[in-house]
C-alpha cells in the first residue's frame, strides 16, 4: 500500500463518498427551514447533524487535501444549483482553514479533529453572506435617490452587520457539537465494529 | 430522510448547451441579479439575466414553471420599480424584502435548474476534464454524483427496515430515532466506498495516460452566441 | 499464462479493541493457467479463494493491506511489481455485488469506463460498445440509468465493460451470488462465448451447477491451500456425495436429494384480494393463496414476478397494497400485519441498528413485556439461535451467517407468527446455507409460520414443505413438496419442460 501523503483513487472515491453523504444529510437537515421559527436555527442545527458524517470521513483519508477538495465541491455544487456565487469562495477558505488545523494535530487528534469540524461548518454562511452585504448595499444604495439618506439608514439597522457575526458563532457552535457528537458515535458504533 | 436531491440527468439527449457555458450562464445570472442595483445600466443588466433562466424553461418545455417564472419576476420587478416607491413605512418594508428576495435569489437557483436539468453526468464531468480541472477534483465529482441515488436506496431499505422493526416513531426520542437511521446509512457508505475504490481500480482509473471520454461536448454556433453576449453582460456589469 | 509461485498472503485487519492482528489467507500456493484456460476456483468462505482473485487483479497488494510472499506473474510480469493500472490493462474484474461495482451513472458510460481510462480513441470505443452490446444481448440497456437496472442487468453491464475493455483475462468473484435463474443463464452465455474467444477466466464461485460444461479445471480451497484439483471429466464425474463431502454446492441440480418427510396437514393462513399496482398493467393480483400454517414455504419465480411485491404486502410495508390476511380466525388488514409479520432482508446490514447483539434483540421484545424480563428474553432469543457469546458484540462486527442469526433471534423476541426472508442463503457456501436451512426448521419447530423467497434449490430441498411459484404477478402454481412434485420444481430451475427421467437418446 502506498504511504506517502499524495491522495491515492481511493482516497479521491472516499472524498466523493463522503461528500456525497455530508450533502445530502445538510440537504434533508435544512428541510427543517421550512417551519419558520426554526429557519434562524438552522445555521445552528445543519452543523451539528452534518458533523457526524464529517467525523467519520476524517478517520477515513488522513491526508492533506481531503477537507479542502470537500469544501471546493460543495460549494461547486451550491453554485451549480444557483445559490450567490461567493459561496465558493467562503467554502474554500473554510475547507483551507479546517484543513491546517487537521494537519497541525496530524490528522489523528481528536481535539483538532473537532475544532475542524466547527471551522469546516463555516462554508455554510456564505449562501447567508449576500443577505448582508452585496445584496443589501447594493439595494440601499439604489434607494438613496429616491428617500435620502436618513431613511436608508434606517432600514440598514434592521439587518444589522452583528447579525451577520451572530450567525458566524452560531455556525461554529454547532460544528463544534456536532464533532463532539460525530466521535461519539464513532466510539460507540465504527470503533467497536472495527470499521475506524 | 425523504428527499431527493435533484442533480444533473442521468441519461438524454445532448444536453442544449455546452455545460462550460452552461455554467458561465449560472454564474453570470448569480452575480447580476444578486449583486446588482436596481438603477443605471444595472437595471437593463438584470433584466436580460432574469431573462435566460425563462429562454431556459421554454427550451425545456416546461411550460407551466415558465409561466409562473415570468409572472413571479413581473411582480417581483414591479414591486421594485414601482410599487415601494409610492408606500412607505411597514409596508414598505414588506414589499421591499418579497420584492427583493424574489427577484434576487430565484432567478440563479431557476438557472442552475436549467442548465441541470439539460445536462447529463457524464457531459459535466467530460466538460470539466476538458477545462483541464485536476482529477483530484473530477473523481470525486463523478463519484458523488454516482452516490447521490446509492444514498436514497440505501436509506429507502433501512427506514423500511425500521418500520417493519417497529423502531422509526419518536417513542424511543430523537437521539436515537436518528441513530438509527445515520449509523446504518454511514455503514453502507463505508463498504460501499470500498467496493466501489476496488471495482474503479480494476477499471484502470488513475492511470498514467489521459482518460478519453465518449461523450460529445464542444462549441456549437450557439454556444459561441450565448459566450459573447454573457461576456457583455459580465464585463459592463464589472466595469460600471 | 498466468503463474502464482509459492504465493502466502496473510491479511493486515483491526479488531474491536484497536489491536492490529495479521489473518492468514493463503499459503505457500502455487499454480499455472494456461492462456485461454477456464478455471474455477471453488471452497467454503475464507478458503482463499477470493484471495487468489484479488491477487490475480492486483488489489493485492494495491489495494489490501497485508503480508504478501512470492509472487504472481502474468506473462512474466510481476503483478505486485507495475501499477495496477498496468494490469487493468490486461485483466477484467467482475465482482460480487452489482450495485457497488459500477462508477457510471448510465450504463453507456459504464461500458465505455474502462477503456476511456485506458486512453483509447472514443471513435473506436463507440465501436467497441456497439460490438460487445450486439454479442451479449445489452442493446436494451443501452442509454439507461445504472438505477433502474435489475441486479441480473447490472451484472451483465459489468461483464459488457470488461468486454469493451477487450481484457484477455477475466477474473469473477462469485458473480452469481446475487443473481436469479435468468441472471445466471445470461452470465454463463457470457462465459461461453468468452471461452470460445479464448479469454482465460478465472472464476471464484459457490455455485457450480452452471459452471459444467464449460471448466476446464476446478480447484477446490480449504484453508488457504488447493486441496483438489479436478479436469472437466472428474468435474463431470463428482457425485453428490462427494460435493456435501467437500462442502461444495451441488455441480447438477437434478440431482440435489429431497429428503422425504411427512407433512401433516395444519391450519393455515389465508391472503385474501391482495392486490398492488405500480402502473395498470403492471403489478400483483392474488385473489386467495393459502400458506399452511406452522410449516415453510418457499416463493418461486423468475425477477419480477412479484416475490419481493408480496412479502412487502404481507409485511404491511406497502402502504398502498390492498387486501386482507385471515389468520386464527381474525380477520387483519395489511396495514395491520406489521405487528405479526417479520421481514429478514436480504441484504440483512439494512436492519441492524444498535451497538450490541443483545441491544439488537432487545429492542425487539414487545412493550407489554416488563423491563425487567425483557433483557432475559433477549439472551434466550439468541441462545436459540446459537448466538448468546456474540451478545456483546457490534453486530456489523460478525459475519454474515452470524447477523442474519441475530436476526432471526430479534423476530423471535418480537414474538411474530409469521417470518419472511428474503433470499437468505444468496452468496453463501454449502456449510452457511445448511446452518440456514437449521435454523428455518428451528423456526418452524416454534410454530412459526415461514414464507421463503429464493432461487436456492439446495436450501428448498433441505427444508421447504410447500411451494408457491409466482409469475407476471399471480400465483401460477402452488403444491407440497414431495417425490411428485420435485421434477417440476427442479426444472423451474433448469428451465427446461419436466423431464421424463432416464430416457436414453443415442446417436
Amino acid at each position: 500500500m502506498n504511504e506517502s501523503n499524495k491522495l491515492t483513487i481511493k482516497d479521491l472515491i472516499n472524498i466523493g463518498v463522503f461528500t456525497a453523504l455530508y450533502f445530502v444529510v445538510f440537504f434533508v437537515v435544512s428541510f427543517v427551514g421550512y417551519v419558520p421559527i426554526l429557519m434562524v436555527l438552522l445555521p445552528f442545527i445543519c452543523p451539528i447533524v452534518a458533523g457526524i458524517p464529517y467525523m467519520l470521513f476524517l478517520t477515513r483519508v488522513r491526508k492533506f487535501g481531503m477537507v479542502l477538495i470537500m469544501a471546493l465541491i460543495l460549494g461547486l455544487l451550491e453554485l451549480v444549483m444557483g445559490r450567490p456565487w461567493p459561496v465558493v469562495l467562503i467554502a474554500i477558505a473554510a475547507g483551507l482553514c479546517a484543513e491546517l488545523i487537521l494537519k497541525a494535530g496530524q490528522y489523528k487528534s481528536v481535539k483538532s479533529c473537532v475544532l475542524s469540524s466547527g471551522v469546516f461548518s463555516l462554508w455554510m454562511i456564505g449562501m447567508a453572506l449576500p443577505l448582508f452585504f452585496g445584496y443589501r448595499d447594493s439595494y440601499l444604495a439604489g434607494l438613496v435617490s429616491g428617500y435620502g439618506q436618513a431613511y436608508v439608514d434606517t432600514l440598514a439597522s434592521l439587518t444589522p452587520d452583528w447579525a451577520f457575526f451572530a450567525l458566524i458563532a452560531l455556525c461554529f457552535v454547532g460544528g463544534i457539537i456536532g464533532g463532539l457528537v460525530g466521535s461519539a458515535v464513532l466510539k460507540k458504533h465504527f470503533k467497536k465494529a472495527g470499521m475506524a | 430522510m425523504q428527499a431527493q436531491v435533484d442533480t444533473f440527468r442521468i441519461t438524454g439527449e445532448r444536453s442544449i448547451l455546452d455545460p462550460r457555458v452552461g455554467m458561465l450562464a449560472i454564474l453570470t445570472v448569480s452575480a447580476v441579479m444578486i449583486g446588482g442595483s436596481i438603477t443605471g445600466i444595472d437595471f437593463w443588466l438584470r433584466l436580460v439575466c432574469c431573462v435566460l433562466p425563462l429562454l431556459g424553461l421554454v427550451a425545456l418545455r416546461r411550460w407551466r414553471f415558465a409561466v409562473v417564472y415570468a409572472a413571479l419576476y413581473a411582480f417581483a420587478l414591479m414591486m421594485e420599480g414601482a410599487v415601494f416607491q409610492l408606500t412607505s413605512g411597514a409596508f414598505n418594508m414588506v414589499v421591499m424584502i418579497l420584492g427583493g428576495l424574489i427577484s434576487r435569489f430565484f432567478a440563479p437557483v431557476v438557472m442552475g435548474y436549467c442548465v441541470m436539468q439539460s445536462t447529463t453526468v457524464a457531459e459535466f464531468i467530460a466538460a470539466m476534464e476538458r477545462m483541464h480541472v485536476p482529477s483530484a477534483v473530477t473523481i470525486p465529482l463523478s463519484v458523488m454524483f454516482r452516490f447521490f441515488p446509492t444514498i436514497a436506496e440505501e436509506n429507502g431499505a433501512i427506514t423500511e427496515a425500521m418500520r417493519m422493526r417497529q423502531v422509526s416513531g419518536m417513542r424511543r426520542g430523537l437521539v436515537k430515532r436518528m441513530e438509527y437511521e445515520l449509523v446504518p446509512v454511514m455503514m453502507s457508505t463505508v463498504r460501499i466506498s470500498d467496493e466501489l475504490s476496488q471495482a474503479a481500480l480494476t477499471k484502470g482509473l488513475g492511470g498514467d495516460t489521459r482518460r478519453t471520454h465518449i461523450c460529445e461536448v464542444g462549441f456549437r454556433a450557439r454556444d459561441y452566441v450565448l459566450l459573447v453576449l454573457l461576456s457583455a453582460v459580465l464585463v459592463l456589469f464589472v466595469v460600471t | 499464462m498466468i503463474e502464482l509461485k509459492d504465493v502466502s498472503y496473510a491479511y493486515r485487519v483491526t479488531d474491536a479493541d484497536g489491536n492490529v492482528q495479521m489473518r492468514p489467507a493463503l499459503k505457500k500456493t502455487s499454480l499455472s493457467i494456461r492462456a485461454g484456460e477456464f478455471v474455477v476456483l471453488t471452497g467454503g468462505s475464507g478458503c482463499g479463494k477470493t484471495t487468489v482473485c484479488r491477487l490475480l487483479n492486483g488489489l493485492i497488494p494495491h489495494y489490501f493491506e497485508g503480508e504478501l510472499e512470492g509472487e504472481v506473474l502474468l506473462d512474466g510480469a510481476n503483478v505486485a511489481a507495475q501499477p495496477i493500472y498496468e494490469t487493468a490493462k490486461r485483466v477484467g474484474s467482475v465482482f460480487q455485488n452489482p450495485r457497488s461495482q459500477f462508477f457510471n451513472v448510465d450504463t453507456t458510460s459504464e461500458l465505455a469506463f474502462a477503456a476511456e481510462n485506458q486512453g483509447r480513441d472514443p471513435e473506436r470505443i463507440r465501436r467497441d460498445i456497439a460490438v460487445a452490446a450486439e454479442r451479449l444481448g445489452l442493446e436494451p440497456l443501452l442509454r439507461r440509468s445504472m438505477f433502474a437496472l435489475s441486479g441480473g442487468e447490472k451484472q451483465k453491464i459489468a461483464c459488457g465493460s470488461v468486454a469493451v475493455a477487450d481484457s484477455d483475462v477475466v477474473v469473477l468473484d462469485e458473480p452469481s451470488s446475487n443473481l436469479d435463474v435468468e441472471g445466471i443463464e445470461a452470465l454463463r452465455a457470457t462465459l461461453v462465448l468468452w471461452k470460445e474467444q479464448g479469454k482465460t477466466v478465472v472464476i471464484a464461485e459457490h455455485r457450480l451447477f452452471f459452471l459444467k460444461g464449460i471448466a476446464d479445471r476446478v480447484l477446490v480451497f480449504r484453508d488457504g491451500e488447493v486441496v483438489r484439483s479436478l479436469d472437466a471429466v472428474a468435474f463431470a464425474m463428482l457425485t453428490p456425495e462427494e460435493c456435501v463431502g467437500m462442502g461444495l454446492r451441488a455441480t447438477d441440480l437434478n440431482s440435489v436429494a429431497f429428503p422425504a418427510h411427512s407433512i401433516d396437514e395444519s391450519p393455515v393462513v389465508i391472503l385474501k384480494d391482495v392486490s398492488f399496482h405500480y402502473t395498470k398493467e403492471s403489478g400483483m393480483d392474488i385473489p386467495s393463496l393459502s400458506l399452511p400454517q406452522g410449516q415453510i414455504t418457499v416463493v418461486i419465480g423468475r425477477n419480477g414476478a412479484g416475490k419481493s411485491t408480496l412479502a412487502r404486502a404481507l409485511c404491511g410495508l406497502n402502504r398502498r397494497a390492498k387486501g386482507s390476511v385471515v389468520l386464527g380466525g381474525e380477520t387483519i388488514p395489511l396495514s395491520r400485519m406489521l405487528s405479526r409479520c417479520y421481514l429478514v432482508m436480504q441484504d440483512v446490514n439494512h436492519q441492524l441498528f444498535t451497538d450490541s447483539a443483545l441491544e439488537e434483540v432487545r429492542i425487539s421484545v414487545p412493550e407489554t413485556v416488563p423491563e425487567k424480563l425483557r433483557e432475559e428474553k433477549a439472551r434466550e432469543a439468541l441462545r436459540l439461535v446459537g448466538m448468546e457469546e456474540f451478545s456483546e458484540q457490534h453486530p456489523m462486527a460478525l459475519s454474515g451467517g452470524q447477523k442474519q442469526r441475530v436476526a432471526i433471534a430479534s423476530a423471535i423476541a418480537a414474538n411474530k407468527e409469521i417470518l419472511i426472508f428474503d433470499e437468505p442463503t444468496s452468496g453463501l457456501d454449502y456449510v452457511h446455507m445448511r446452518q440456514t436451512a437449521d435454523a428455518l426448521q428451528a423456526l418452524r419447530d416454534l410454530g412459526k409460520t415461514i414464507l421463503v423467497i429464493t432461487h436456492d434449490v439446495e436450501l428448498i430441498a433441505l427444508c421447504a414443505d410447500n411451494v408457491v411459484r409466482m409469475d407476471d404477478g399471480r400465483i401460477a402454481e402452488s403444491y407440497c413438496v414431495n417425490v411428485e412434485n420435485v421434477p417440476r420444481l427442479v426444472s423451474f430451475f433448469l428451465n427446461q419442460p419436466a423431464q421424463q427421467p432416464a430416457v436414453a437418446v443415442t446417436t
